[in-house]
């Protein structure tokens, strides 16, 4: 079964951008959910990188990273609510707990949790549409230049977990088939034999890396190496990423990250924090496929006549030539 | 059907245990009224004196949050601005919020300080260029002698050490103010020094003064004077501004290590030790660090710079 947050190619444009721009575009995204605190930024970059990822066909993925996104903030939640008893409005008194004294729950430190949590929701989405929508394959290319060796380390290591996941229940499968009477196969003997294969898998894939020419150096294999292609999509993704970290840079500096959960909760809602908000959110269209420009079909010429090649050409060829050529 | 039923009775259960743990909703029950005073300048600037009835879960911070305007940093827990007045550097010098629970520095924060009612809570803003650490200080007399420290009550002790007439008129103030004052020190006893300085200074925690108010918190020190002392008032920067005469005396508080604050009732004669005594007063010592008391005048310390 295929994980939800597994790259499938889709001929769309967050899927055909390079890699670069396909994670700068991300990026910038995740960069403002841990600059800001304010929830109508936060909600806003939720929602941009949930468009995107609908409008890259990766639904899928974002509703699953939701799903684990809020698992993981209910705990965060939980945790600064009993940890934390800080703030004016005490909702109630829990008594005194082992190792956390008193333990009072205040709405101030509820709304704090919430935000922690809806920023985990927001990182979550945004890493669910990357991974669902950017060719692992890809990135690795563009990351080789730069750490060639970790490029492959990180490329064997994609390549060989879901091969070694796919031979675990291919031995659970075997081990199932022997009957009902068969005494079951515990973990143990599973995982060394799977550990055995593993190695011997290793070993098959160091001699293949061998005979491809991996072991030679970073200048000879380079000279093999090709660009990647660019992406007519590359420039939006740049500029939308652009767009927003210009932006939320300047809206640190008008002063549009306005929360503070103690002593009370205030959110700022200013013209600065609103329009950062509708920007962020705006720039979740950035993926979207633009129905392509119809275009005028030209007037049909009637064809030239073939320039002549040389003085065998200038003359049509009498009977003699062509009972030459038929000899 | 039966999985339903498993479940209500659980969190009937759970219900049950919690307020049978002293648990429910809301901020629990009333605990009577604190007093709660904001100054600046080392009190010399009032800025609220409010009562404040405070609840079960009560801390000084939610009691300052509840009658004054405030803004916070580090999670909450460290109070920035008090009623717009926030932390700064004027003129070079560091200001900021410090706050006093029955008159002795709290050893944690605002927000963890939970209250049992009747404190006196004092926030003050002040230059902490001398010292960001004052133990205790007088200005919430007849605390911490009435109910003790850090919730817990203490017994007092009056250690006379040649004070003659200063010490009954010492135990009398504290008396009047319904404090069982011991005849000797138990452990743990906040202790009342009075006597002359050339007596009072053999003791530890007194001899901090003459290490300045970086070691006692009290901006006063005792210069020698041919074969005796003088008291000197010293500026909020810890600089000697004020010489005072033989007959001055000095009420102030300091603590040693973490022991229990010790006030001391002093001077350089046995004129100024008497002078001093007379000071203890509620009217005379509310909102000060420290006192000197001079041909029946009194002067805050720290002394304002000229």
């Amino acid at each position: 079964m295929r994980s939800p947050f597994a790259y499938v190619p889709r001929p769309r444009p967050l899927q055909a951008a390079s890699p670069g721009a396909a994670v700068a575009y991300l990026g910038a995204l995740v960069a403002v959910a841990f600059l800001y605190s304010s929830p109508p930024v936060l909600f806003a970059v939720g929602f941009a990188a949930a468009l995107a990822g609908r409008l890259a066909g990766a639904g899928g993925a974002v509703r699953s990273a939701v799903r684990l996104g809020l698992a993981i903030a209910l705990p965060i939640v939980i945790v600064n609510v009993l940890v934390v008893d800080r703030g004016e409005t005490v909702l109630a008194r829990l008594g005194e707990w082992p190792l956390l004294g008193q333990v009072d729950v205040t709405a101030e430190a509820l709304a704090d949790g919430a935000v922690f949590g809806l920023r985990a929701v927001v990182v979550m989405i945004a890493f669910a549409v990357y991974s669902s929508c950017v060719d692992p394959d890809r990135v690795l290319r563009a990351l080789r230049p730069l750490a060639g060796r970790s490029a492959l380390t990180a490329t064997l290591v994609s390549r060989l977990v879901p091969v070694a996941a796919a031979d675990a229940g291919r031995l659970r499968d075997a081990a199932r088939l022997r009957g009902p009477g068969a005494a079951e196969a515990g973990r143990a003997p599973l995982a060394r034999r799977l550990l055995a294969g593993s190695l011997d898998r290793a070993v098959d894939v160091a001699a293949t890396l061998e005979l491809r020419g991996y072991g030679l150096g970073p200048s000879a294999r380079r000279r093999g190496q090709r660009r990647l292609p660019r992406s007519r999509f590359d420039r939006r993704f740049h500029l939308a990423a652009a767009l927003v970290l210009a932006a939320a840079i300047a809206g640190k500096l008008a002063g549009a990250d306005g929360f503070d959960a103690y002593p009370t909760v205030t959110v700022g809602l200013g013209a600065s924090t609103v329009a950062l908000a509708a920007l962020v959110a705006a720039s979740g269209l950035a993926p979207l496929r633009w129905p392509p420009a119809r275009r005028q079909p030209r007037p049909v010429a009637p064809a030239p006549a073939p320039p002549p090649r040389g003085p065998a050409a200038a003359a049509p060829p009498t009977a003699a030539d062509v009972e030459t050529a038929n000899v | 059907m039966s999985r339903s039923r498993g479940t209500a009775v659980a969190t009937a259960l759970l219900l049950a245990a919690l307020a049978a743990a002293g648990c429910g909703l809301g901020p629990g029950s009333g605990i009577g009224a604190v007093k709660l005073t904001v100054t600046r300048e080392f009190g010399a600037v009032p800025m609220r004196a409010d009562s404040v009835e405070a609840d079960e879960s009560d801390t000084v911070m939610r009691v300052l949050e509840g009658s004054a305007e405030i803004s916070t940093r580090y999670g909450g827990g460290y109070v920035q601005s008090i009623d717009g007045v926030a932390e700064a550097e004027r003129g070079g010098d560091p200001y900021d919020w410090f706050f006093y629970v029955d008159g002795v520095e709290s050893p944690i924060g605002a927000a963890d300080f939970s209250l049992r009612g009747g404190e006196r809570i004092w926030w003050d803003y002040r230059d902490w260029s001398a010292t960001n650490h004052v133990p205790a200080v007088v200005g919430s007399w007849p605390a911490p002698f009435v109910a003790g420290y850090e919730g817990r009550e203490h017994p007092v002790a009056v250690e006379c050490e040649g004070g003659g007439e200063a010490c009954a008129l010492t135990r009398r103030a504290l008396e009047r103010e319904g404090v069982a004052v011991a005849t000797a020190a138990p452990d743990g006893a906040i202790r009342v020094l009075v006597g002359p300085w050339a007596r009072v200074r053999s003791d530890p925690a007194a001899a901090q003064v003459e290490g300045g108010p970086e070691e006692s918190g009290v901006y006063a020190d005792f210069e020698r004077d041919g074969g005796g002392f003088r008291l000197v008032g010293l500026d909020p920067k810890g600089e000697a501004t004020t010489s005072f005469g033989p007959g001055a005396g000095l009420v102030a508080a300091t603590r040693r290590y973490e022991g229990p604050p010790v006030w001391l009732v002093t001077g350089a004669t046995p004129a100024a030790v008497r002078a001093a005594a007379g000071l203890l007063d509620p009217a005379r010592l509310r909102d000060h660090y420290a006192v000197a008391s001079e041909d029946g005048k009194e002067t805050s310390l720290p002394v304002e710079a000229p």
